[in-house]
Order: structure tokens, then C-alpha cells, then sequence
């Protein structure tokens, strides 16, 4: 606790104090106050957490998120029978005002909630097509705690939910200016666009200053499913009507196997009843009048 | 239509498309077996008619809550941009007049767009960070902790300079394989063209004999072309300025000898018992030197631990 009492200090004397960076003089004593950076206003810290049962590559993705955003904080995993709302005491208590959640289910499906924890919104999204920063085709790399140019594709700006999740996205994404353990340089963007109703995360390196780039990862692909007015919870403020959940998707799939099977066999069946019994041509009973067999004549 | 039935007794059955603006009519089984009968129903075509959702989208809800959460702070607090995709070449531009949809799934085009919004997000940004007198760029000897490791680029680089050398190796081999088809055809056309040249010699001949011919050219000819086969069998055989020796037949002769005497060829003989050229004084370290260069593997114990040192 002592520690958030000596920022909050520094918020408070940041607007007195003149407005440029200070540098540290060589020698220091002991006895004076620690000198901080004043300019770090916008403070956002991060809980990055995961419920259990997520896969590796989710876990990866998880961490290469953490070491991406230095102003992330990590916590243990969370049990699936906790409710979802402990979340926001767990980022009270670790002085967090965002939160990003991790929800594996069955082992193969990735949700992802991104939250403003004390008093919302938050929303919830399905994570498809996960690569990580970790795979040899990505061929980019940056300092570990550089600030990202955050860029949105123009249909943020479009519709209402759409303009909620950029602010959240900012929010969470963008690492504060003078954050004590971020890098002075700009080397990479972090690239949000909506196509097919979903938003593509890319994160690029930024090889020239002509903006030649190549891909660092992660790359995920985000479904939004609901947008809740509160942490974690309240009324519902947006639901996505194309959202199919996986589930849903794999039950279709299966169902439509077995449609194909249940065809064959009713087409079988209506085959055999429209087969003809007898003969197919009409017989004259009066051609069988002379045929004799031998026991008649005997 | 007995599988319509069926189905339709269970859960509600629309079409695809064609009948979705008045699927609510479709309830009853005669109503269905009409819209069959006038082709508006095909047997493939029937999917479940999903359960209605319910859908919610607050909008007065959703901009209080963007405006209770927006804040009020400079740009560079933040860094947030919103970006069309820079111009496309011209090239691409053309095949890009297709619907958008197939976008989606054509992976390249799809992240060439992306890359394209970065681009321009990189383009806005980095005068504006500039104008704010901040530097962009890394200088080389500013060393910090990447987000890959060094390990990790090390492994990347590899994977990228394989896959180089790959392609160019497999370029080399089709060229090597298209340069021999194309030595084979130039053989049989050569061939072919010989062939052709002995027939019309040997009707050439057989028409002088019959009398139908005077004169004796096309031998001269033939003389002429001989030669110069002969000539180049030559260049052929001479390969490094020996012309026409095969090794391998004076190897053979050698050995196995080609006319002489061959029986008792290895016989002792008077000069060959006189002869202890060999046998100098240092004869027996000669022997045991050879004996010590004859065992050049090492032993058993000590090939394992050269193994696990490995």
C-alpha cells in the first residue's frame, strides 16, 4: 500500500512542477526523496490473468501479451468455479483499473474478456486463429517495453459498440506515456481492423522510417459475443447477432453428417417401395389357357 | 416429401434463402408440400431454422458509457489512431474490384490490407511524434531487452536462410533436369539425322550400281563428313590433350596382358631375388609404421567416449 500512497503524490504535485523530464544528477543521497518522473498521468495498470484449463497456446498468447504491456501485472490462475465477479476484487487489490481474462473451455475454445474493472464496461469476445509471438514465421522484433502506435480500421468510428471497444482497446493497449519501465522509442504498432465482423490483432515492427514493416505477433482474431454495462457483469448493452459459439458450430457440423446419413436411408427406403412387385408388363390370362403341365394330363 | 414430414413434425424446417421472407407460413404440412410443388423447396436444401436470439443493442446505453469512460488526455498519452489502408499499387488494385467478401478468406490479400493500415498508422504517426520532439527511432547503441530473445531471432534467421537456400536449390535441380531433356533431344535429333545420312548413301550407291548414276560425288561427300566424324571422335576421346587413350583398356592390358607370354609372370627371377632395394635400414620401423597406419580406428572404449563427449 505504501507504495500506491507515493504515486498518488506524484499526481497530485505533477501539475506545480514544471513540465519536462527530469534527469538524475549522478551522486544522490540517501536522505533525499526519491525523484520520479512527474509527466506519468495516464495510469493504467493491467491485470492479465487466465482461468485454468486454457490450452499452451493460449498460455502463450497470455504471456506474450504480459511482456508486451509493461504496465500489465500478472495473478495466478483463476478455478472455474470462482464467479466472475472475485475478478474485480482481485484487480482492486492488485491496484489495477483493466483487466484482460483468459477463459479456456474444453481445453480448445479461448474466451476473452477485456474489462474497466471498477464500473464497467466490459466485453466479451471469442478468440479465433491464434498465432504467437513465439513462431519462427514472424520475423519482426522490438524493445520488450516500447510504446505502440495503436491504429484502427475506419469502421471503428461506425457504429456505437464498435466505438466502445476502440476506447477500451486504447485504454488497455496503449502503454501510459513516462510508465517508469517503458523504452523512449516508437518501434512497433499495434494494428485492430474489423473484416467479417470480427477484429484482426496484428502488431508490426516498424523496420524504416518509410514505414516498411514485418510481424512480431501475436496475432489473434477477437468475435465479439456481448458488451456488459458493468465488470464483469450488469445489463447487457450490445449482443452480437452473427455470434454462433463454437459449440453451436461443431453441432451443426455434426448434425449435417448426420442429415446426408438419414437422406441415404429414406432414399433407400422410398426406392424399395416403389419397386414393382410383380412383372412389369400386363399379362394376358388367356395365354396360359393351352399351356398342359404332365400331371393335368396324368 | 416423407422426410419433410418427419422432420417438420419435430422442429420447425426453413429454407435456405428462398423462402426465409415468409417462413412463418411454412408450418403446416400442406403448406410445405405447395411450396415443394412449386419448386420453391429443393430435397438438399433444408436447414434447421435457428431458435430467434434475442437481440439487444443499447445505443444511448452504449455512448453514456463511452463518454462516462472516455478521457481527457493528449494524444501522445495515448497514441490511438484511426487509419484507412495506404493506396495499393496499381497492380493490386485491379484484382481488388471483386466482391469484399472474398477477402476475408484470401489470406493474402486480407494481411496485405493490414499491413497497408499499419503503414499509414506508421506514416501519420511518425511526423507527429517528431513534431513533439520526441525521437522515433533506436539508435544502433541503445541496448535494452527485446521482446524476442536473441536466442529466439538467431533460430528465425536460420528458418528464413534455410528456406532460401532451399529454393534455390530446388531452382538449380530444375534447371539441371530441363538442360538434360533438352541434351536428350539434341542426341536423338543427331542420331535420326545419322540414320538418315547412311540411307541415302546406300541408295546413293545402289543406283550407281544399277547404272542410273555416273557420277561418283555423293562419295566424296561421305569421304568429307567421315573425316570429320573422325575428327571429332578425337576431340572427343581427347579430353585434357590426350588424344584417343582409354585408360581403362590400357589398365586392362596391363594387367591381364595383351599378347606375350602370360604364364609364369610371377615367378621369382634372377633380378627380382638380386633385388633388396627395399630392405634398407630402416626396414623393420618401415613395417611397423605400416602396421600402426593399417589400425586407424581406435578402440572400443575410447570411440564411446569420444561419442559422449559429443
Amino acid at each position: 500500500m505504501a507504495k500506491r500512497k507515493h504515486e498518488n503524490k506524484d499526481e497530485d504535485e505533477s501539475p506545480k512542477k514544471s513540465k519536462e523530464d527530469i534527469v538524475l544528477p549522478p551522486v544522490i543521497n540517501s536522505n533525499e526523496p526519491v525523484q520520479r518522473q512527474k509527466k506519468w498521468i495516464n495510469k493504467q495498470r493491467i491485470l492479465v490473468l487466465s482461468s485454468r484449463g486454457i490450452g499452451y497456446r493460449s498460455r502463450h498468447l497470455m504471456l506474450d501479451l504480459r511482456s508486451l504491456l509493461p504496465h500489465s501485472k500478472p495473478e495466478s490462475k483463476m478455478d472455474n468455479k470462482d464467479k466472475l465477479f472475485v475478478i474485480n476484487e482481485m484487480c482492486e487489490m492488485k491496484n489495477c483499473n483493466k483487466c484482460i481474462y483468459f477463459e479456456g473451455k474444453k481445453k480448445m475454445d479461448l474466451y476473452m474478456w477485456l474489462s474497466n474493472v471498477p464500473r464497467g464496461p466490459s466485453a466479451k469476445f471469442l478468440v479465433e486463429n491464434v498465432h504467437t509471438m513465439s513462431e519462427l514465421k514472424m520475423t519482426g522484433n522490438c524493445l520488450k517495453a516500447s510504446r505502440p502506435l495503436l491504429s484502427f480500421s475506419k469502421e471503428f468510428e461506425q457504429e456505437e459498440h464498435w466505438q466502445l471497444l476502440k476506447e477500451l482497446f486504447t485504454q488497455i493497449f496503449s502503454v501510459p506515456n513516462h510508465h517508469p519501465k517503458s523504452q523512449p522509442f516508437f518501434d512497433h504498432v499495434f494494428n485492430f481492423s474489423i473484416v467479417d465482423n470480427r477484429i484482426w490483432f496484428r502488431n508490426y515492427q516498424i523496420l524504416e522510417e518509410d514505414a516498411s514493416l514485418a510481424e512480431i505477433g501475436p496475432r489473434f482474431v477477437l468475435n465479439p459475443i456481448r458488451i456488459f454495462e458493468g465488470s464483469f457483469g450488469g445489463p447487457t448493452l450490445y449482443i452480437n447477432p452473427s455470434y454462433t459459439s463454437p459449440n453451436e458450430h461443431r453441432r451443426i457440423l455434426r448434425r449435417s453428417l448426420a442429415a446426408k446419413y438419414l437422406m441415404k436411408v429414406e432414399s433407400k427406403k422410398g426406392h424399395e417401395s416403389r419397386k414393382p412387385t410383380n412383372s412389369s408388363y400386363d399379362l394376358d390370362p388367356t395365354d396360359d389357357f393351352f399351356t398342359v403341365t404332365p400331371e393335368d394330363v396324368g | 416429401m416423407a422426410l419433410f414430414k418427419k422432420f417438420t413434425n419435430r422442429i420447425p424446417y426453413e429454407s435456405d434463402e428462398s423462402v426465409s421472407s415468409d417462413a412463418e407460413s411454412l408450418d403446416s404440412d400442406e403448406e410445405l408440400q405447395n411450396a415443394f410443388a412449386a419448386g420453391k423447396l429443393k430435397s438438399g436444401f433444408v436447414i434447421e431454422a435457428a431458435p430467434k436470439k434475442q437481440l439487444i443493442k443499447n445505443t444511448t446505453g452504449l455512448r453514456q458509457k463511452l463518454d462516462e469512460m472516455k478521457q481527457d488526455l493528449a494524444w501522445i498519452e495515448r497514441l490511438d489512431m484511426i487509419n484507412d489502408s495506404t493506396q495499393l499499387p496499381k497492380s493490386m488494385v485491379d484484382e481488388d474490384n471483386e466482391s469484399g467478401d472474398a477477402d476475408v478468406h484470401n489470406d493474402f490479400k486480407r494481411e496485405m490490407k493490414f499491413y497497408r493500415q499499419a503503414q499509414a498508422a506508421v506514416l501519420e504517426a511518425l511526423p507527429r511524434l517528431q513534431k513533439l520532439g520526441l525521437k522515433t527511432k533506436r539508435p544502433e547503441d541503445y541496448f535494452a531487452e527485446m521482446a524476442k530473445s536473441d536466442d529466439h531471432m538467431k533460430r528465425v534467421r536460420e528458418k528464413l536462410l534455410e528456406k532460401t537456400l532451399g529454393m534455390e536449390r530446388s531452382e538449380k535441380a530444375k534447371k539441371l533436369r530441363d538442360l538434360r531433356k533438352y541434351g536428350k533431344q539434341v542426341q536423338k535429333e543427331v542420331l535420326q539425322k545419322r540414320q538418315k545420312e547412311k540411307r541415302d548413301m546406300l541408295e546413293a550407291v545402289k543406283k550407281y550400281r544399277k547404272g542410273q548414276k555416273d557420277k561418283l560425288d555423293f562419295l566424296n561427300n561421305d569421304d568429307f563428313e567421315e573425316n570429320d566424324k573422325k575428327n571429332k571422335k578425337v576431340q572427343k576421346g581427347g579430353k585434357g590433350g590426350k588424344p584417343g587413350v582409354n585408360r581403362k583398356r590400357v589398365y586392362k592390358n596391363a594387367k591381364f596382358g595383351f599378347g606375350g607370354q602370360k604364364k609364369r609372370s610371377k615367378m621369382n627371377t634372377k633380378d627380382s631375388v638380386n633385388n633388396v632395394s627395399q630392405y634398407g635400414k630402416n626396414f623393420s620401423k618401415i613395417r611397423s609404421s605400416k602396421k600402426g597406419m593399417k589400425n586407424k580406428r581406435p578402440g572400443k572404449s575410447r570411440r564411446q567416449n569420444t561419442k559422449s563427449r559429443k
